[in-house]
């Protein structure tokens, strides 16, 4: 570890290329900016690699507030993502350039995009708190604004805004968790928070509490149940952000800040169990409602949800570096599969709906190609990068529990099925729509290239130990989540299991790949209509929570002016000054009303909660 | 020299009153001399105690002395006001006169932070609601009058009860005069204590604003002229805040205690109740003034939480809000010369015509709601901190105003700029309009990413108050 000013540098260079191209950005103009993004990234990554090859780095400006330093950390954990992120980031920025090609606003989105790279970065690679909370929000901007990329449109607009606010209830989350670990360590550095844990003289409850807000700002930025709506929507958004943020980065950074605490939850049953629980619920609901979806970015969306929900399974039952080597696989298929799914958007000239597509392999072979790597990468079919890391996760669940393996396999199958089905519906049968289809450009085609290969790939850093070859990641990410002991499964459980999830996942895509080429028989169709709906999510949150609150702002505002009213009666009881003020008087009963309910909640709040 | 920054701005604005054809530049001028001394001022500061101390009798028989001197927390209030001020004169298009009285109130406001004295104070804290009421009833809207009577009442009666606490603390608490010194070495115990406090908290309550005693604000705001410029120095005059932290809780620490359950409730409860209110303003005055009494909740919780943490918060988002809450008000001034009309509700899609004005009001719109890296954040998360150690539940409430706020503030921001609309063409910003978004974003861009630079002035004030209360840290 060492000190170095590179390290702030990484993350001021898209910061600097955000400023460059917000202020200069229309005189740039195409491509120019688009390259001038991407290269600032690719400095990022490189001179990232630099720093992770010599053993990481740290930077810290001692104090920013009062007893909280500015604090940077490249370990390997936060280095595997900064490769991540800065890595693929850099590709899904180069094939934006093609992408975004005569979008009037092409400049203000490299713009955009540089602003979310560089507070990803600081998330991941901040130290103390309130810094990772920066980047968190700062994700949280970027994704809103380029959501909202196109905010003519009034839907855009509505998305961009529902993420915000979703996201903000995590935040409250966040801030808990910063307010509740200041008042029992007197620190907000990760660093310095691992020591005091492991130190004690705490109560274990205290602790779980500020688990469980962390959980909360977690879910939110995952989009896990029960604050899953967002991400769907977050599809209005241009598809480079929807691959790039909603698929590959910002999505997976509440599974991060979980590994980051592993510290403190590894001994945590309860908080260990509700991400199980949440992560499996997530994980089937996901896939169940991309098998219903016509979109087909709202399918590749609930597809990232369902992925979503196998990582915080892996954190759960305490498999911290599988959780963060899926995060790697899936930022590679993932993308993929989005700029797959945009590539032939592009080619159709902004078609979305697969019901108007079918038979690309004969139009599109390169995309075609790359769109099969995608799906089975997905589908977990062996020796492909998603196989290796679900398969550790399926490992792992069985370790915790025969049960939990037995749902996460269901929820594998469900995995493979809406692969095979996106692929299916987008690739084979004939052409239902009546566009001319076109190739992509080469500045498309390569990042494509690339990351099949990684698809392909990259699951052999994370073999599993019973194959006699090395497992790379495991030991890199223990030396800095922590080791905390798992015993090995015997050998031939585990090769039990291996063959039981290929077969299966190999069955599954089989068997989807015919079905999904028929008609639709009835019951899937029943089932369709709910699943494109989401089970009725957003329905239920409307007339649960949101419609409620919007009436209850509507009778607060009335009963504000009921409490001018009840000065004013306070007034006329002391006499001569009443007068004056009794002409405030608006004489609506239901303003008397809503003061009486604001007077009672108050009591009521105050005997409670002092 | 600080006295010369405090009387110029008063003696230029009277000279403006009776010299009109001096004009604008001529406020443009002394707003900007009274920054520079600020900043001259900040730049000799040593960083611990009241510097430029300086006191004359005034009526030595009662103990009355002119007495003015700056803290760490009164010298970046007085940099705060005199760059707000600076950049209402320059942007807001008012009649000369309107300027005067802006700058008449802003010897009023460095009074309120200068003074060490306490009847000084009181006559600054009073003294300013008179430029304030000038502005209303001179330029404000048809529902003026109403307005001024609501203003005036809560102000003035608010005030009596204070007025009666001042002479308890000097006579019950026994000093030997008012100022700050010689109180703050005798305070007041018991149950005087309580009842004293009572009458300070009263009449802080309603400039902090604190809920319920906010009622006067909204009107206060609607009915103000839509440049903005009265709106801005209005949101200066919330100095409740700053008078707990530099009167009524050092004079009267025990008092302080008696009604610390209370007042921390209050302000929980109104930071998300205004946040909650301001999603169904009809007008952005509204909604801007309901923002904000929620984001006054949340300082008044940190600062009512007793240590050092809540302290530093309250007072950074003290300042904080008035750059840019004042900033706000400014800009839908600027959106008012464009559309004529401040409804929340009709869909304007203004950014397709003014996408830098655009720009300007995400920062400002992302400062107000406390985005990391913009100026509201370190404040909150200061007072966050500090309020989580003693109530955490109140603590939860008061923070569900982070939800409320980016709902308020998004849905109204979309309906002004996004979406579609068929408006018609609008100019975009104009040089003078590039100047006040420079200085503006810069400073929230300066407050937000590195408040070490104020917050160290702030640190040793916040650790005084926690020692009143035994507190280390």
């Amino acid at each position: 570890m060492q000190e170095t000013i590179l390290l702030p540098l990484i993350i001021a260079l898209p910061l600097l290329g955000f400023v460059i191209l917000g202020l200069f950005g229309k005189r740039i103009g195409e491509p120019t900016a688009g390259w001038l993004a991407s290269l600032l990234v690719l400095g990022s990554f490189l001179l990232g690699l630099f720093l992770v090859l010599q053993g990481g780095a740290r930077w810290a400006l001692s104090e920013w507030l009062p007893g909280i330093p500015l604090s940077f950390n490249l370990d390997n954990l936060s280095g595997i993502m900064l490769m991540v992120v800065a890595g693929v980031g850099f590709l899904i920025h180069v094939w934006a350039i093609g992408y975004m090609h005569g979008d009037p606003g092409y400049s203000r989105f490299f713009s955009y995009f540089n602003l979310f790279i560089a507070a990803m970065l600081v998330l991941i690679l901040g130290d103390s708190l309130p810094v990772v909370f920066i980047g968190w929000e700062g994700v949280g901007l970027a994704s809103y604004l380029l959501i909202g990329f196109w905010y003519h449109e009034r839907v855009n607009a509505d998305s961009a805004r529902k993420a915000f606010i979703v996201n903000r209830i995590g935040d409250l989350g966040f801030l808990l968790a910063m307010g509740l670990l200041w008042s029992m360590f007197g620190t907000l550095s990760i660093s310095e928070l691992v020591g005091k844990v492991e130190a004690g003289g705490y109560s274990f409850t205290t602790l779980t509490l500020a688990g469980f807000f962390l959980l909360i700002g977690a879910i939110g930025k995952s989009a896990q149940v029960p604050l899953m709506v967002w991400l769907p929507d977050a599809m209005a958004g241009p598809t480079p952000v929807s691959a790039l943020i909603h698929a590959a980065t910002m999505v997976t950074a509440g599974v991060y800040l979980l590994v980051r605490h592993a510290f403190m939850l590894h001994d945590d049953a309860f908080l260990s169990g509700l991400i199980v629980a949440i992560g499996l619920l997530t994980a089937i609901y996901g896939a169940l409602c991309s098998l219903g979806q016509w979109d087909i970015k709202r399918i590749v969306a609930y597809t990232t949800l369902s992925q979503l929900g196998f990582m915080f399974v892996a954190v759960g039952v305490g498999a911290y570096w599988v959780a963060i080597f899926h995060i790697v696989t899936h930022a590679f298929f993932k993308a993929l599969m989005f700029m797959t799914s945009g590539s032939v958007i592009h080619a159709l000239g902004g078609e979305q709906d697969v019901r108007a597509m079918g038979g690309m392999r004969k139009y599109l072979p390169s995309t075609h190609l790359h769109g099969l790597v995608a799906a089975f990468a997905s589908g977990g079919l062996v020796p492909l990068a998603g196989f290796w890391s679900k398969d550790a996760i399926l490992a792992y669940s069985f370790e915790y529990g025969p049960w939990l393996w037995v749902l996460m396999l269901g929820a594998s199958v469900l995995a493979a099925l809406y692969s095979i089905r996106w692929y299916v519906l987008v690739f084979w049968g004939d052409y239902r729509g009546k566009e001319h289809p076109h190739e992509s450009p080469p500045v498309m085609l390569w990042p494509n290239h690339i990351l099949s290969v990684g698809a392909l790939g990259v699951g052999f850093i994370g073999l599993p130990y019973v194959i006699d070859y090395e497992n790379f990641i495991s030991p890199f990410l223990k030396k800095a989540i922590g080791d905390f002991g798992h015993e090995k499964l015997p050998v031939l459980t585990e090769w039990v299991l291996i063959i039981v999830s290929a077969a299966v996942a190999i069955t599954a895509l089989w068997w989807g790949f015919r079905f999904f080429q028929q008609k639709m028989p009835q019951w899937y169709t029943h089932f369709q209509t709910w699943a494109l709906n989401g089970f009725y999510a957003d329905t239920l949150y409307n007339t649960l929570f949101v419609n409620p609150m919007k009436s209850l702002a509507e009778v607060l505002l009335g009963g504000d002016r009921g409490i001018l009213t009840g000065f004013a009666g306070l007034g006329s009881l002391m006499g001569g000054l009443g007068n004056l003020l009794a002409k405030l008087e608006t004489g609506a009963l239901r303003f008397y009303l809503a003061g009486l309910l604001i007077a009672l909640v108050l009591l009521v709040g105050w005997g409670v909660l002092r | 020299m600080i006295h010369v920054g405090l009387w110029l701005p008063l003696l230029a604005g009277l000279l403006l009153i009776f010299v009109p054809s001096l004009g604008r530049t001529f406020a443009i001028a002394s707003a900007t001399v009274s920054l520079v001394i600020s900043l001259i001022l900040f730049a000799g500061y040593g960083g611990q105690g009241v510097a430029y101390a300086s006191q004359t009798a005034f009526l030595p028989e009662v103990g009355v002395y002119y007495a003015v001197g700056l803290d760490g927390a009164g010298l970046l209030l007085w940099i705060a006001v005199s760059l707000v001020v600076l950049l209402g004169v320059w942007i807001a298009d008012v009649p000369v006169r309107f300027l005067a009285f802006a700058l008449m109130m802003q010897t009023g406001l460095l009074g309120i932070f200068a003074a060490q004295d306490l009847i000084f104070f009181y006559a600054f804290f009073e003294a300013t609601l008179i430029p304030a009421l000038l502005m209303l009833w001179f330029y404000g809207g048809p529902d003026r009058l109403r307005a001024i009577y609501i203003f005036a009442i809560f102000t003035l009666v608010g005030s009596l009860p204070m007025l009666a606490s001042i002479f308890a603390v000097r006579y019950l608490g026994g000093a030997d005069s008012f100022l700050f010194t010689d109180l703050a070495a005798n305070p007041l115990t018991g149950q005087a204590a309580a009842l004293a406090f009572l009458g300070f908290l009263v009449a802080l309550a309603v400039k902090t604003p604190l809920f319920p005693l906010h009622a006067w604000l909204p009107s206060f705001h609607q009915q103000n002229h839509p440049s903005g410029l009265a709106d801005a120095m209005g949101t200066l005059y919330k100095v409740g805040i700053f008078a707990f932290f530099k009167w009524a809780i050092p004079l009267m620490p025990e008092g302080f205690e008696q009604w610390q359950g209370l007042m921390l409730f209050l302000a929980a409860f109104g930071a998300l109740y205004a946040a909650w209110v301001a999603f169904s303003a009809p007008d952005w005055k509204t909604l801007l003034a309901y923002a904000g009494v929620s984001h006054m909740g949340i300082g008044a919780l940190g600062l009512f939480s007793g240590n050092m943490e809540g302290t530093v918060g309250a007072l950074y988002l003290l300042g904080a809000s008035m750059i840019y809450g004042s900033a706000m008000f400014l800009f839908v001034g600027l959106v008012y010369k464009r559309t004529g009309s401040l409804e929340v509700a009709p869909v304007r899609g203004l950014a397709k015509h003014t996408p830098a004005l655009y720009v300007l009001g995400m920062f400002i719109l992302m400062a107000m709601i406390g985005l990391p890296g913009l100026s509201g954040f370190p404040g909150e998360l200061m007072a966050l901190l500090g309020a989580y150690q003693v109530s955490p539940w109140l603590t939860l409430v008061a923070f569900l105003a982070v939800i409320a706020a980016a709902a308020y503030a998004l849905t109204a921001f979309q309906k002004l700029f996004q979406e579609n609309a068929q408006a018609q063409a609008v100019p975009d910003m104009d040089s003078r309009e590039w100047v006040f978004a420079a200085v503006t974003v810069g400073v929230l861009l300066l407050m937000g990413l590195y408040p070490k630079l104020f917050t160290v002035y702030l640190e040793p004030l916040g650790k005084a108050i926690a020692a009143l209360f035994g507190g280390a840290s």
